[in-house]
């Protein structure tokens, strides 16, 4: 494309960039780590965002599209006797760790193990549940009688947890190696695919998988070991912490904690449902909420790319140096690095860095709209670069400016072109969309796991939530295809 | 070389000096003097890579002008606070292919540059439309799509559009050299007619009768100079230079 009319001139904009770049240093450079937040001494009447884990049954896990299980039972009851409200973020286990160390969010629960390694960063409660870790494996496995057996096997275990450490405690005494995985669920499918042969987990979870019928025996005593607790950031929250302390005495002393406890070990609630038929219909209001999460953020962040990649594919084809080197930056740095690294970055990272929290939807439309803007951008030029110069040349010739030659007459024909990669581009970022499930989105993969880690139907949840999103994108396909139609004659 | 008074013609509408112009380190235009006056017809002939086409696009400074000074109706183009889409509004371009534009109808292409840069309404700019697709010999075709017309006929609605802001100045940038022979009848056919009312023109063409048969004057570039310059008769019948000669003995 011939551009040599452009008008803008380089050293002013380079002194622009580099004021903007220099504010932006400074930016990161002044600003603390995170910001204490007051205390204050009552916690009657305020509300308390608490982080727990997506898919830890039976402490927390998702049942007709509520999260319910011990915690969750717990923590209301505590929230209702000491007068505060709780908001609950069901984030993932390290995801919520990483939420309470910027502040995303006032505590965690989450079957936590109170170690000395987490008590030089987080404040406990007093402990809750006194647990345990015990191995498991698949329920037709007669040749596992012990730790022993597993010389030379693979043993799961969850990240992070007091049953990995366990596992790898033993790892070298009987010879088996440890792979460590991020949800219950997954654990137990690899399990029962055969690609570990035992599972070591926390001992309520693995009574409770196995009273819903995940397949799997235990064949070994429970190893006595970590007490849960309730986390806050240390010397924050301390009337938080307290009211949590009272609470919990209380119930104990009333004997509703016992009654909440066996609710969910004693005798495993409600069955899961039995046929796939049943799996459908109570799994579908979750799902459907989670399309719909799906499709709004997509359709937000895919409309922000549209306008960052118009804007960066026209940096891309300027005249100017500066200009051009700006958006070749902004192409590379984005589409050469993973959507999930930014995920992290914009909801964690950024947080810690302005000393905010950011909301959930803003990080998601942040990831996936820069993401997509990179690569809109070569789409856009490579859309206009497409257009004969000559169509260029015609209408300047008639006496209409740059900007107005190219509304008017390369626009119009670059977008005809483009049309097929953009749709192309709008189906790949649904799909990338699920990966912001890892923050704790709820989006429609992520209400699939909810549903698996409850139900340990993993292979059906699945095949549901890649029939809903097959249907949804050959859907958008066809609507994307006919405006093209409509609008592109 | 360029006698103004000498065809009685009026005073001068492009006045070339010294024009230079480069792609890097191949200078394709090596000094360039030139005069078009009032109601000119200047056809502009010589072997391919001559530089020929350069020359026209400079006028409307489609290319960036290396140096000397090229004066265009009163606006000197290569100074910068000039504003070159006042120019060109006086001055109409007809390329090679066409470039109509493919999204827009026939009366759209037309309509465009008098919309666009608000000098008529949508209505009148129709009607004006109308009329110069009448003067083409297009009327019909108003609604069409570019896609749609033969190669003359996309030509003959080019020159339309470009008469749409009613230019002083017509350039024509070997305007039948893309079309099937049976079509370039009808496209010079409408350049004469221009020719006949009084248009101040400058060609670039391969069409030598048509040269001879329009032009006031003919210029033969070689190797990016003006080689020579004179009345049809005088270049075709009796050329002066042997490069001139040359290039006659092998195209008539």
């Amino acid at each position: 494309m011939k551009n040599s009319y452009s008008s803008l001139r380089p050293t002013r904009w380079s002194r622009w960039i580099a004021t903007a770049v220099l504010a932006m240093m400074a930016m990161v450079v002044g600003i603390p780590g995170a910001v204490a937040q007051p205390s204050d001494d009552s916690v009657e009447g305020k509300t308390f965002v608490i982080g727990t884990d997506t898919t830890f049954a039976p402490f927390e896990f998702r049942q007709g599209g509520e999260l319910v299980g011990i915690d969750m039972d717990l923590l209301r009851a505590i929230a209702d006797k000491q007068g505060f409200n709780v908001e609950i973020r069901s984030l993932g286990f390290n995801a919520a760790l990483q939420a309470l160390s910027s502040n995303q969010v006032d505590g965690v629960i989450a079957g936590m193990s109170i170690t000395d390694e987490r008590k030089e960063v987080y404040d406990f409660s007093e402990p809750y549940f006194e647990s345990g870790v015990q191995m498991a494996i698949d329920r037709n496995n007669d040749d596992i009688q012990g730790y022993e057996d597993l010389e030379g096997k693979t043993v799961v275990a969850k990240t992070g947890s007091e049953g990995e450490s366990y596992a790898k405690s033993i790892a070298d005494e009987y010879g088996f190696r440890v792979t460590s995985l991020d949800q219950s669920a997954t654990m137990y499918e690899s399990v029962k695919a055969g690609t570990a042969v035992a599972v070591v987990d926390d001992y309520p979870v693995l009574a409770y998988g196995i009273a819903q019928g995940n397949g799997l025996k235990t064949v070994t005593e429970k190893v006595p070991g970590g007490s849960y607790g309730f986390a806050v950031n240390k010397g924050q929250n301390t009337a938080l912490l307290a009211a949590f302390n009272d609470g919990l005495a209380e119930l104990q002393a009333s004997g509703e904690y016992q009654q909440i406890v066996d609710e969910y070990l004693a005798d495993p609630t409600e069955a899961a449902p039995s046929t796939f038929w049943d799996l459908l219909t109570q799994s579908l209001p979750a799902l459907m909420k989670g399309l719909s999460n799906t499709l709004i953020v997509t359709g937000v962040s895919f409309a922000v790319a549209m306008i960052l990649g118009l804007a960066f594919g026209f940096l891309k084809i300027s005249n100017n140096i500066v200009l051009r080197g700006v958006a070749t930056s902004f192409i590379n740095l984005f589409r050469g690095t993973p959507i999930l690294v930014w995920a992290f970055f914009f909801y964690f990272g950024l947080a810690q860095l302005i000393g905010q929290t950011v909301n959930i939807w803003v990080a998601g439309v942040l990831t996936l709209s820069l993401n997509g803007a990179a690569y809109i951008a070569e789409i856009v030029r490579g859309g206009i670069q497409s257009v004969d110069p000559g169509q260029l040349e015609a209408s300047r010739s008639l006496g209409l400016g740059y900007g107005r030659s190219m509304q008017k007459v390369v626009i119009p024909q670059a977008f005809k072109i483009m049309t097929p990669s953009l749709i192309n581009q709008l189906i790949i970022m649904l799909k990338d969309s699920s990966l912001l499930l890892a923050i704790g989105f709820a989006e429609l993969l992520y209400q699939g796991q909810q549903i698996y880690a409850a139900n340990f139907r993993v292979t059906e949840t699945l095949l549901i939530v890649g029939i809903i999103y097959f249907v949804a994108i050959m859907a958008l396909t066809k609507l994307a295809n006919f405006a093209d139609r409509r609008f592109n004659k | 070389m360029s006698d103004v008074s000498a065809n009685g013609k009026g005073a001068p509408k492009i006045t070339v000096k010294g024009l230079r112009k480069s792609f890097g380190s191949n200078e394709v235009l090596q000094g360039i003097d030139m005069e078009v006056a009032e109601g000119e017809v200047v056809c502009v002939i010589g072997p391919s890579g001559s530089g020929k086409s350069t020359l026209l696009r400079c006028l409307n400074k489609l290319e960036d002008i290396t140096g000397g000074t090229v004066v265009v109706d009163g606006f000197d183009v290569t100074d910068p606070k000039v504003d070159i889409n006042e120019v060109r509004r006086h001055v109409g371009m007809v390329f090679q292919h066409f470039n109509l534009f493919p999204h827009m109808s026939v009366a759209e292409n037309i309509m465009l540059a008098p919309v666009e840069l608000k000098k008529l309404s949508k209505a009148q700019a129709r009607t004006r439309a109308l009329e110069l697709l009448d003067r083409v010999g297009l009327k019909e075709k108003a609604d069409a799509r570019p896609a749609s017309l033969s190669g003359g006929q996309k030509q003959r609605v080019a020159i339309a559009r470009s008469l749409a802001m009613s230019p002083g100045i017509m350039l024509f940038d070997e305007a039948t050299s893309a079309l099937d022979p049976e079509m370039v009848g009808e496209v010079l056919q409408v350049i004469k007619e221009l020719a006949d009312e009084g248009m101040t023109m400058v060609l670039v063409t391969h069409e030598m009768g048509f040269a001879r048969e329009v032009a006031d004057r003919v210029v033969f570039m070689a190797d990016g100079v003006v080689c020579e310059s004179g009345p049809p008769a005088d270049l075709f019948g009796n050329p002066q230079q042997p490069r001139t000669q040359d290039f006659l003995s092998k195209v008539l």
